[in-house]
């Protein structure tokens, strides 16, 4: 419930913030750019500003979702957590940094679309801690990584999901 | 755990499989690009520059009214094609360079200085012209220049190339070419018919077996994620540009000659980029100077920003090829003549290179060098569309799809394996046949595809009841061999070893993504192992920056992976002069007397005499030690590596879908110099290629000549569900000049992938679709040309452009 129509509140890696709609936002301003531009979350990545790339992936109230395509207005109330609010060792962030196993090649090379594949992934492994390889496929196909790192990148997920279990 | 590439040399860091030095800081979103430090938080009191786009693909300003939007509240100013300071701008082109810094009297092409910065004629719909509007937001900025009112005059338009080379075409640019559209010859590429051996007509005369082919590749965007923009900040009367484009020091010099200020009063900073892929390719795009100009009047920073709509900038070159073939019926071939069209769009830059250039220069000499009769022929043309430049591999792809359908077609002809008639026919002229590299990246291709088992043509195994399954593959060579970086000049680099043993490495670049900062890194820790130091104590400093900075290689290509280490023992050997000198010093013993290992310096003759380095530094001056090089390349010619590209594909007969099922890709690569990012290049050079061969086309509307699919939902990317398992294999057979003798692959990864598909798709079903993208209704349609046994004759062109 919408308590002061005139001011949004969210919580955002863990901290509330408030923001005085037309003063500080407009009505019609995306979450991603009030995370960018107001709280300078810049591991939000926004390139193709139409929900068809996924770089932007944020988790709302747990779910992956476009934060592109999300009015800051409607995420009044929510739980957002960015990249930056996940763990140093966020065993993701490791799996994706550190890949680099025979076969795979890297999982990132520019790495402007990283943050949002992490994000997405992020919200698989919530959901689904040991998601099979076509689970991981299927749920990371609205991302888009034009350095083509996919091999890996889905092997990276299946990493992390693995923990210290053996990947074959 | 897959079986890994074996180097041929092993070296503690180079060509091994490690994560990338930045990885880290790409995965929990640390790393800064320009969209992330050119933001209001940062630079306060930034405003925004919105220029306005043609809605006409061809047409002038009669007049134009902008007081509306300059009372715009939130609006700062108006900048106009006809103020005195933007009409006084030289012509100039988005084409000055590909590797060094030129000027403007040196630039390559001042035949085709046919952009006007914010001009007052349009030659495609999103072409910059008329105004920029500075206001205190993008919304603002996009709104005022609604409300600029403009009395356009159009002009009769041309989308198709060979449209526009008939005669009662408009014309285009007739400050270039007041006859037709046509790009006048010019000297860096040669004449219209600009590679000439032997005697062509004899060799056709003689042949045992002529074929003929012709293909047609379309435009691709780039479609990096970081979409171009820069930021302009004025202190007094010196600017500060910040840019994602990989070329600070060309930028700078682009300014400069534009602008007329002095480099000192010019400073370009270029951060990691979000992917590059050839883009724009130099740093000399229009927008730096009417931002620049408005970030001076408005006497504040002042940002611009493509949407993606904009960032449909520049393409791929459209390119029809085509060619006739003379063979002996032993397969030998003994003459080829080509005849190419390149569709410059709106704009020159980059197309007669991407036509001519690679064609006559690299891929003569280093692929078809040893067919005694060559006859190439190309023509570049205006059209009204969006201009084409470079992509990832110039203008290697159009040429290789054309080539090896010649390839594929021949072979049948004769009833020889085009593989066996590749190995027999290509190869650079500094080496005899069979080349040792083509002949190994074919026959490790064939042996992991499965070769063997290829089906005749149009004999697929059928599978699923109403697919077949064909195999194809395709051949080209390398072109990033240190010889041939010769233009880029002298290569700079500095090391600076701190008192602590760590170092910080200036190995100036933009880092678009390919991996070469890691490679600077490994080569250094490599060449300072008689020291110890490791790559963790390795900082490579990140941002290009003109002012503190050397000169930054220019990221055009993957040779930047390796052409830093070759600069490597050089620094290292000065740096162990430095230290042995201080040493000298130290132990009171004479210098020619001392070695340093393990980061130790000794009297060789009395080794347990010594001082390690670090006491040595730390206890004494604290100073840091300093090398500076400055080198050319090695250029030792010594001919180029190969790559090529096999692909298994299924085709729906009721549909007309092509799935690709496996690919292998293979590059010599001379020395691998990082054997995971060499891997990711080769699988992600695929899902590149694989767009362009099967989805990806920029879409016109005819009748206006307006894109109508500059966006991602309508210009289709490849996901992770479209990219079949890649398997990747980099090979070192080749031999280089130099330390490394290492060659570029990250261009040549996308070059084969589509005529090995295409190729795939005819084995499969005898279906020859030979122009890009491969898409469900020209293969239904050239699946019912089979039907009725009516395959149209190679010219024959299917499908539009």
């Amino acid at each position: 419930m919408v308590e002061d129509a005139s001011k949004v509140r969210m919580r955002v890696n863990g901290a509330w913030h408030e923001f005085e709609i037309g003063r500080d936002i407009a009505p019609s301003e995306t979450l991603s750019r009030l995370l960018r531009e107001r709280l300078g979350l810049t591991g939000v990545k926004v390139a193709c500003d139409q929900g068809a790339c996924g770089a932007c992936t944020v988790l709302m109230d747990g779910m992956a979702v476009l934060s592109c395509m999300q009015l800051a207005v409607g995420a009044d109330g929510s739980d957002i957590v960015t990249v930056e609010g996940l763990a140093d060792d966020d065993p993701l962030i490791e799996a994706f940094a550190e890949q680099a196993e025979p076969g795979y090649g890297t999982a990132l090379q520019c790495g402007y679309c990283t943050p949002g594949f992490v994000m997405t992934a992020k919200g698989l492994l919530d959901e689904n801690p040991s998601p099979t390889a076509d689970e991981i496929r299927q749920a990371l196909s609205g991302n888009l990584c034009r350095c083509g790192c996919y091999q890996a990148i889905a092997r990276a997920v299946q990493r992390a999901a693995a923990g210290a279990e053996e990947v074959d | 755990m897959r079986k890994g590439f074996k180097p041929r040399k092993p070296r503690k860091y180079v060509g091994t499989y490690r994560a990338k030095i930045e990885g880290r800081a790409k995965a929990n979103g640390k790393t800064e690009y320009l969209d992330d430090i050119a933001s209001g938080l940062r630079f306060p009191g930034l405003l925004h520059a919105k220029v306005l786009r043609s809605p006409h693909p061809h047409a002038v300003i009669r007049s134009m009214n902008t007081e509306e939007a300059e009372r715009m509240e939130g609006v700062h100013l108006v900048l106009r094609y006809d103020d005195s300071e933007v009409a006084a701008l030289k012509p100039t082109t988005n084409a000055w360079t590909s590797f060094n810094t030129v000027g403007y009297d040196t630039m390559y092409y001042p035949t085709y200085r046919d952009r006007k910065i914010l001009g007052g004629k349009a030659h495609w719909v999103g072409d910059e012209v008329g105004a920029v509007v500075v206001a205190e937001t993008e919304e603002i900025a996009a709104e005022a220049l609604k409300r600029v009112e403009i009395d356009w005059e159009e002009l009769p338009f041309v989308l198709d190339p060979r449209e526009a080379m008939k005669p009662g075409a408009p014309v285009i640019h007739p400050e270039i070419n007041p006859a037709g559209n046509t790009l006048p010859p010019e000297p860096f590429c040669g004449p219209d018919i600009y590679r000439l051996r032997g005697d062509v007509d004899q060799a056709f005369a003689g042949a045992d077996e002529i074929v003929e082919a012709s293909s047609v590749y379309h435009y691709a965007d780039h479609g990096c994620l970081d979409t171009r923009a820069c930021l302009m900040m004025w202190q007094d009367d010196a600017l500060t540009c910040w840019t994602n484009l990989y070329q600070a020091d060309q930028t700078r010099m682009f300014i400069a000659q534009m602008m007329d200020l002095p480099l000192h009063k010019v400073r370009v900073i270029c951060p990691y980029i979000g992917g590059s892929f050839g883009r724009g390719n130099t740093g000399d795009q229009g927008y730096y100077i009417f931002t620049a100009i408005a970030a001076r009047r408005a006497r504040r920073p002042v940002k611009f920003k493509h949407t993606r709509w904009e960032d449909f900038h520049d393409t791929r070159n459209g390119t029809e090829w085509s060619v006739r073939m003379a063979a002996t019926r032993d397969g030998r071939i003994t003459g080829c003549s080509f005849y190419g069209i390149g569709d410059a769009g709106a704009y020159a830059d980059h197309t007669v290179a991407a036509l001519k250039y690679m064609s006559g220069y690299e891929i003569d000499e280093c692929l078809l060098a040893h067919i005694p009769n060559m006859r190439m022929e190309a023509y570049a043309v205006y059209t009204n569309k969006i201009p084409g430049s470079c992509k990832r591999g110039i203008g290697n792809n159009q040429f290789n799809m054309t080539l090896f359908l010649a390839v594929e077609l021949l072979a049948e002809r004769l009833g020889m394996d085009p593989v066996d008639l590749a190995i027999r026919n290509f190869g650079h002229e500094w080496e005899g046949l069979p080349n040792r590299s083509v002949a190994a990246v074919l026959k490790e291709g064939a042996e992991r595809i499965g070769w063997d088992r290829r089906p005749a043509t149009g004999r697929g195994e059928l599978v699923d009841g109403c697919k077949r399954r064909g195999l194809g593959f395709s051949l080209h060579d390398g072109w990033h061999a240190a010889w041939q970086e010769e233009p880029r000049g002298m290569i700079q680099l500095g090391l600076r070893l701190n008192p602590d043993m760590t170092v910080i490495l200036q190995a100036p670049m933009a880092e678009t993504g390919c991996g070469s900062n890691s490679c600077a890194v490994w080569a250094c820790a490599e060449h300072l192992d008689f020291i110890g130091v490791p790559p963790e104590s390795i900082k490579w400093i990140e941002k290009a920056d003109t002012e503190t900075g050397y000169k930054d290689m220019v990221q055009t290509d993957s040779s930047v992976s390796y052409l830093h280490a070759e600069l490597m023992p050089e620094a290292a050997a000065r740096l162990k002069e430095k230290l042995l000198v201080m040493a000298a010093a130290k132990l009171e013993q004479p210098k020619e007397g001392l070695d340093i290992r393990e980061g130790r310096a000794f009297v060789k003759d009395a080794p347990e005499t010594g001082i390690a380095i670090r006491d040595l530094l730390w206890n004494e001056t604290m100073l840091p030690i300093l090398v500076t090089v400055e080198r050319m390349p090695p250029l030792e010619v010594t001919g180029v590596p190969y790559e090529a590209t096999f692909a298994e594909v299924e085709v729906d007969v009721e549909t007309g879908l092509v799935t690709v099922t496996r690919i292998v890709q293979l590059n010599d690569c001379g020395t691998v110099m990082h054997a995971a990012g060499a891997e990711a290049q080769q699988i992600g050079g695929q899902a590149m290629g694989l767009g362009e061969a099967l989805t990806e086309e920029i879409v016109y509307d005819e009748a206006t000549g307006i894109p109508l699919n500059f966006n991602w939902v309508d210009y289709q990317i490849p996901t992770m569900l479209d990219v079949p398992p890649v398997d990747p294999v980099p090979m070192e057979v080749w031999e280089g000049a130099g330390e490394y003798g290492a060659c570029g692959i990250g261009e040549s990864v996308t070059t084969c992938i589509c005529r090995a598909v295409a190729n795939a798709v005819y084995n499969a079903t005898g279906a020859r679709v030979d122009s890009t993208p491969l898409k469900p209704e020209k293969v239904l349609a050239a699946l019912e040309a089979v039907r009725h046994d009516q395959q149209p004759p190679s010219g024959e062109r299917e499908g539009g452009r």
